[in-house]
């Protein structure tokens, strides 16, 4: 198995589109926090964000790694759709048989390069959050305990994401089809569902990562507590690939 | 001894029979072509033997296994499919030391294989850049870096140029001298006539033909010509032992199915003089187009 899951991270280092990914994510995050942050307690009237001395104001910048962690899961779903992309899945499991090792094998190498995500974005939104902090002179309002726990929950949150990506990828198998999907999940169906039904939102699995990442719910609504989240993305995650191991992946590659 | 059997295997795709109980063995140290018009099976039935397809029905074994239960499968069997399954962004090199670490290869063997397919000045190009010549050559270095016992290869000529194509017999020659087992399949008889040693030919997904090259062409058909003054003579006695014949201008008969011994033995009974004796026999690609014929080309011919 660690033969196994090193050809698959060798696979990922071998080629550019994971790093162009890791890059689009980190131009993002960098943008997106540099923007919040300049303009925390002056936003405009549809994005207002509260100041930074505020603990709404840092919890809003500090999880900005939301974007990183939807492209983590969009990395999830290249790792497993690129083998059909390429028909390189022929190859692949003429070395490997057995195609559920094959799966496991890319769900943990997926779940180490999505930790990855996680630790660049989180770095940025911290690093941009304290630099403006500072540089305005405002009292750090959240404890280095907290601000850790974030970060460690977008690298967390960002791994799982990425392991059901592979999931995802090996049930639809079409990769622009599986793109599409888990945005159009992450940015329409949870936004959705959690509008209308707010006791729902913690139990979404997007919406679960981001609040591992420190995100607060509308309505005021509670997050689930740290392993409770954590707990619930490893399920969607062991879940999904369950139903690909027993359906999808044992089809025929012709 | 049998490296592969092939038992009763059938492929239904939908209400397409796509491979129809097909049954044959490959002899360890053999080449056998595996031969048959595109859409004959053949694909189906390397993928079966592969674990890629799951067969229907029937069983295909590589040394008394299936191809799943293989432990180490690259080290027992190298296959090349079709040539564009490399992530195109890759370089050869790094495809290879991939598939080295999956068949627990040393690191040395990427560049024993570059070199046996001659990629070695190319090894750090992207495959994306490759045209399909070098792509076939990069497959071949693929099935080879566990230095397999088996190698099943689909249509490993094409695209390559003649030169290539002479390599690849040298190659395949030279694998085989060393006791390994190949089955290389292709549609065209003339391209892997002068590697194989058996044939084994699929059409329409049924087994038509499995043999060594010679009995293949032992049992074509001859067709016997004579030059006799007494043309139609020879055509009556011929025809009332059911020889097809038929008369070419006023002195030419030309006898089907049979041999020149007995068409002469006949005139020599029957005192007829004959001037002249030509006997042609259908060659490779005639036996192979005539096996693998549809039932309209068959009834025109």
């Amino acid at each position: 198995m660690i033969r196994l899951i090193r050809v698959e991270l060798l696979k990922l280092r071998t080629i550019r589109l994971p790093f162009g990914l890791l890059a689009a994510a980190a131009g993002l995050t960098a943008l997106v926090t540099v923007l919040k942050a300049s303009r925390a307690g002056s936003g405009g009237r549809r994005m207002s964000i509260a100041p930074l001395y505020t603990v709404h104001g840092l919890t809003s910048v500090l999880t900005s790694t939301d974007f990183a962690m939807i492209m983590a899961l969009v990395f999830g779903v290249i790792v497993s759709t690129g083998e059909f992309r390429h028909s390189t899945a022929t190859t692949t499991y003429l070395g490997t048989p057995n195609r559920v090792q094959v799966l496991v094998a890319k769900a943990v190498a997926a779940a180490v390069g999505g930790a990855l995500f996680g630790a660049v974005a989180a770095a940025i939104t911290t690093g941009v959050a304290l630099i403006f902090v500072s540089s305005k002179g405002y009292p750090l309002v959240l404890g280095g305990a907290t601000i850790a726990r974030y970060a460690l929950g977008a690298v967390l949150g960002s791994a799982l994401l990425a392991a059901v990506g592979v999931a995802v990828g090996s049930l639809i198998r079409s990769q622009v089809v599986a793109i599409v999907t888990v945005f159009a999940w992450g940015f329409i169906v949870e936004q959705v569902i959690g509008g209308l039904y707010n006791a729902a939102q913690p139990y979404l699995p997007y919406t679960a990562a981001r609040t591992l990442a420190g995100a607060t719910l509308d309505g005021g609504t509670a997050p689930l507590p740290f392993l409770a989240a954590t707990a619930l993305l490893v399920a969607v995650a062991v879940l999904a690939s369950v139903v690909a191991a027993a359906t999808t992946v044992r089809q025929d590659v012709a | 001894m049998s490296v592969i059997e092939v038992r009763g295997l059938t492929k239904r795709f939908g209400s397409v029979l796509a491979v129809d109980h097909v049954s044959f063995d490959v002899e360890q140290g053999s080449i056998s072509g595996f031969l048959g018009p595109n859409g004959a099976g053949k694909t189906t039935t390397l993928r079966m033997l592969l674990g890629l397809v799951e067969p229907s029905e029937g069983t295909a074994l590589i040394g008394g296994n299936s191809y799943r239960e293989l432990s180490d499968p690259l080290r027992r069997v190298g296959a090349v499919l079709e040539a564009s399954s490399f992530y195109p962004g890759r370089t050869a090199r790094h495809h290879l030391q991939i598939q080295a670490i999956v068949a627990k290869a040393t690191p040395a063997r990427v560049d024993e294989v570059l070199h046996l397919v001659g990629l070695s000045r190319d090894a750090d190009r992207r495959v994306g850049d490759y045209s399909l010549g070098m792509r076939q050559r990069l497959g071949l270095a693929g099935a080879l870096i566990g230095d397999p016992e088996v190698l099943l290869l689909d249509e490993p000529a094409n695209g390559l140029d003649p030169e290539g194509v002479r390599w690849l017999r040298e190659l395949l020659r030279s694998l085989a001298e060393r006791g390994r087992t190949i089955l290389v399949s292709s549609h065209i008889l003339a391209e892997v006539a002068q590697t194989v040693d058996r044939v084994v030919i699929l059409d329409r997904g049924r087994l038509v033909a499995q043999s060594s090259l010679d009995e293949l062409t032992s049992g074509a058909r001859q067709i016997v010509r004579v030059r006799t003054p007494r043309a139609d003579e020879l055509q009556s006695a011929l025809g009332a032992e059911d020889v097809p014949t038929r008369l070419v201008g006023n002195d030419w008969l030309e006898a089907k199915n049979t041999t020149p011994e007995h068409v002469g033995t006949l005139a020599a009974k029957l005192g007829i003089p004959i001037f002249e004796s030509k006997t042609e026999a259908e060659n490779l690609e005639e036996v192979f187009l005539k096996l693998t014929a549809t039932d309209q080309e068959r009834g025109s011919r």
